[in-house]
């Protein structure tokens, strides 16, 4: 007898611990309806080719025939002062067939890849001129010197290109960056008024 | 100690008056030459009573204008400033405030400017801790007299009883004398309490009590620490060995100034706990200003923070959060965990005013922060939320574009990758605060969702390890997060949105 009272009042206990239970899913599946209702977008307000994370973070600027005709670099300047140097897709060194096949770090008096940069405060961060090399690319016949175009700290060279100096044909605009350097801001506004726009790029190069 | 202290004081003896003969019988009972000797150096008379090791409310009973020399019943010492605590204990002192020497005659009276600066404030509170600072030339005072004491009266018996007991600290002698006075002016019982009122002595002759503290060493440690305790244990060791120091520095021909007095009352902070939901794209986390201009139209922390701060008085408060998010990411799903601290509140928040706290924020009409599970915590509320903070992992959701529509087995790629790998380079949008470092970090799970009507947008949900840089896993960041989606993808990817969906830490949760 007093084993199947015990049994009632356990199942009354277990049921209501079971409506707990369907109570807190119903209220976890309601916040998650409620969250996916947040999070789908309205495809219509959608473009069809947004911009890209360079398009919306950096300003585009070129800078043209630095110190030799046709030698034409990018320079992509993040809010934070932070510039990321390239080559522009008008750089003589695309013209050559088979494009660019190697790359050299080695210039001027050390290796620009070798610097290790550490800490905050960019400590052993090399500081250039606008005019000091950073690298030499070379094509089937031919060298060029990619300069900084923008005088301040190397912050880093892109290691991948010695491994893979074929992003520079692919991407030169993404992967096949060049270097970041750190100018001062004093430094920036004075080399700015010589640099161009990504308006003025296309239409000085007809580029499209 | 503090407290049992405090409690002695409180508890031991009803506050009666001693009346004038009483304190004649009491002093009448001390040991004579040591007491006349005292008296006729200048020691006033609450120092000779706590000299003597005697305790209690007679401290708060005696009335300056009516202490008699016990010898000779003339005038007492009353009315020269006692060398030893310079006029602490006689309630003599410079008001920085009123900008003049104030002589009071009971404790009573002190306890009436206390009580009406904490009046003044409109504080709530039903309890208060009484803290007292003595300059360190005061406490030295004090050692040496009792080493002086030691070297002229050690031989005698009734100093080797009072030897055990030890003299009653010039701290304790002033809280024996206000604590019943303040009690009965403010209503309540002083204990161990948030609510505090300082008392903060000064004297401009502090260096040279400095440079002697720091010849005692470790006593004069010792002494700070066990402030209730005996005077006596803690600086036999050195003092009495110094032979050579000159008692007669104790007791100056010229006369000292009285101390610097100041009084002032506060709170020691609160802490609310809880989670943060952000609807916006436009509010970041926490106040951010750049070149005067604000970025953003709010920010979360003030937000929440203001509101707090309002309802229970503060002064100011300090917003910590478990992570953060940027300022165009939304923060969905449960919330963030954090911890709000508010700075010296008049009113004493409580668990109904945290709820309906909770309630006036998350009423606000633009919507674009929500508070839930707001409650008072304890110190264990750091422990939550800093315990684990690295390790706990995030779940995110991404409106991620491809250069290329996506097919069947590009899903099922992406979902059969658990806990992937990811090498990431100080993405250059931090690269100017943070060090250039490598860093490796964990996708635990990826699932994508398609979105209607486009074949080249869908929605990314993934589980990462904390510190991940998320954006910079989509659009690779110049190929410096590797891999990211477009490399696992063989395409070009860019995120338009991002939310944080979840934070799997278990606190605040209720």
């Amino acid at each position: 007898m007093s084993g199947q009272i015990i049994e009632e009042s356990n199942s009354s206990e277990t049921k209501e611990l079971e409506q707990k239970q369907d109570k807190q899913k119903e209220q976890d599946e309601d916040a998650d309806e409620e969250l996916r209702k947040l999070l789908l977008p309205d495809v219509q307000t959608l473009p069809s080719t947004p911009p890209s994370a360079v398009e919306s973070n950096f300003a585009i600027y070129f800078v043209l025939d630095f110190m030799k005709p046709r030698h034409d670099q990018y320079v992509y300047r993040h809010a934070n002062g932070l510039c990321v140097i390239g080559l522009a897709p008008s750089h003589v060194a695309f013209n050559d067939e088979g494009g660019i096949t190697a790359i050299d770090f080695n210039v001027g008096k050390s290796d620009r890849s070798g610097v290790k940069v550490t800490g905050k405060r960019k400590k052993n961060a090399q500081h250039f001129e606008s005019n000091t090399a950073l690298c030499k690319v070379s094509t089937k016949n031919d060298s060029y010197i990619v300069r900084c175009c923008v005088k301040g700290s190397l912050l880093e060279v892109n290691q991948q290109l010695i491994k893979q100096p074929e992003l520079l044909n692919a991407s030169a605009d993404r992967e096949g960056y060049i270097a970041i350097i750190m100018p001062k801001p004093a430094d920036w506004l004075k080399i700015k008024p010589s640099l161009v726009s990504l308006e003025e790029y296309k239409k000085l190069r007809e580029v499209s | 100690m503090e407290q049992k202290a405090e409690e002695e004081i409180s508890n031991a003896f009803p506050p009666s008056s001693f009346s004038s003969s009483d304190l004649k019988q009491l002093l009448h009972s001390l040991p004579s030459n040591a007491l006349n000797h005292f008296f006729s150096l200048g020691v006033c008379v609450r120092c000779i009573l706590r000299l003597f090791g005697i305790k209690g409310p007679i401290y708060a009973s005696i009335d300056n204008g009516s202490v008699e020399n016990p010898v000779d019943s003339t005038t007492s010492n009353e009315t020269k400033l006692c060398n030893i605590c310079l006029g602490i204990l006689q309630f003599r002192f410079y008001d920085d405030k009123e900008k003049r020497i104030f002589q009071k005659d009971t404790a009573y009276d002190v306890a009436l400017l206390i009580a009406d600066m904490v009046r003044q404030d409109g504080y709530q509170f039903d309890s208060f801790s009484l803290e007292v600072s003595i300059p360190p030339l005061i406490l030295q005072n004090e050692a040496s007299l009792w080493s002086y004491m030691q070297s002229k009266y050690g031989s005698e018996p009734w100093f080797r009883e009072k030897i055990h007991t030890g003299c009653v600290s010039i701290k304790d002698a002033l809280k024996f004398s206000l604590i019943n006075p303040l009690e009965k002016l403010l209503d309540c019982k002083s204990s161990l309490c948030p609510f505090r009122i300082r008392l903060t002595y000064t004297h401009t002759k502090a260096s040279e009590g400095v440079a002697k503290c720091s010849d005692n060493g470790g006593s004069c440690k010792r002494r700070k620490t066990g402030e209730s305790d005996s005077i006596g244990e803690g600086t036999l060791s050195s003092s009495v060995e110094d032979e050579s120091f000159d008692f007669s520095k104790l007791f100056p021909k010229s006369e000292n100034e009285p101390c610097n007095f100041s009084y002032n009352c506060s709170r020691t902070p609160f802490y609310f706990g809880g989670r943060y939901l952000k609807y916006s794209r436009n509010v970041s986390q926490t106040r951010w200003i750049i070149d005067d201009e604000r970025m953003g139209e709010a920010s979360v922390e003030e937000i929440i923070g203001i509101k707090v701060l309002q309802a229970c008085g503060g002064d100011n408060y300090k917003f910590h959060a478990a992570g953060r998010e940027d300022i165009d990411v939304r923060m969905l799903g449960p919330g963030r965990p954090f911890i709000l601290e508010v700075q010296n509140t008049r009113l004493v928040p409580t668990e109904q005013f945290a709820n309906d706290i909770e309630k006036m924020i998350n009423k606000e009409e633009n919507k674009l922060v929500r508070v839930n599970n707001l409650k008072l915590v304890g110190s264990d509320g750091w422990n939550l939320m800093r315990e684990g903070e690295g390790e706990k992992q995030k779940q995110y959701a991404a409106l991620v574009w491809t250069s290329r529509p996506l097919k069947d087995e590009d899903f099922q790629q992406v979902s059969s990758l658990k806990d992937l790998k990811v090498a990431q380079r100080t993405p250059i949008r931090v690269l100017h605060r943070r060090s250039p470092l490598e860093r490796e970090k964990i996708i635990h799970w990826m699932k994508m969702e398609t979105v209607a009507g486009s074949s080249q947008y869908f929605l990314l949900h993934l589980c990462t390890q904390a510190g991940t840089y998320i954006k910079e896993f989509v659009h690779g960041d110049l190929g410096r997060t590797h891999p990211s989606i477009g490399s696992i993808l063989g395409c070009r990817a860019e995120i338009l949105q991002l939310d944080v969906t979840d934070i799997k830490m278990e606190c605040f949760l209720t």
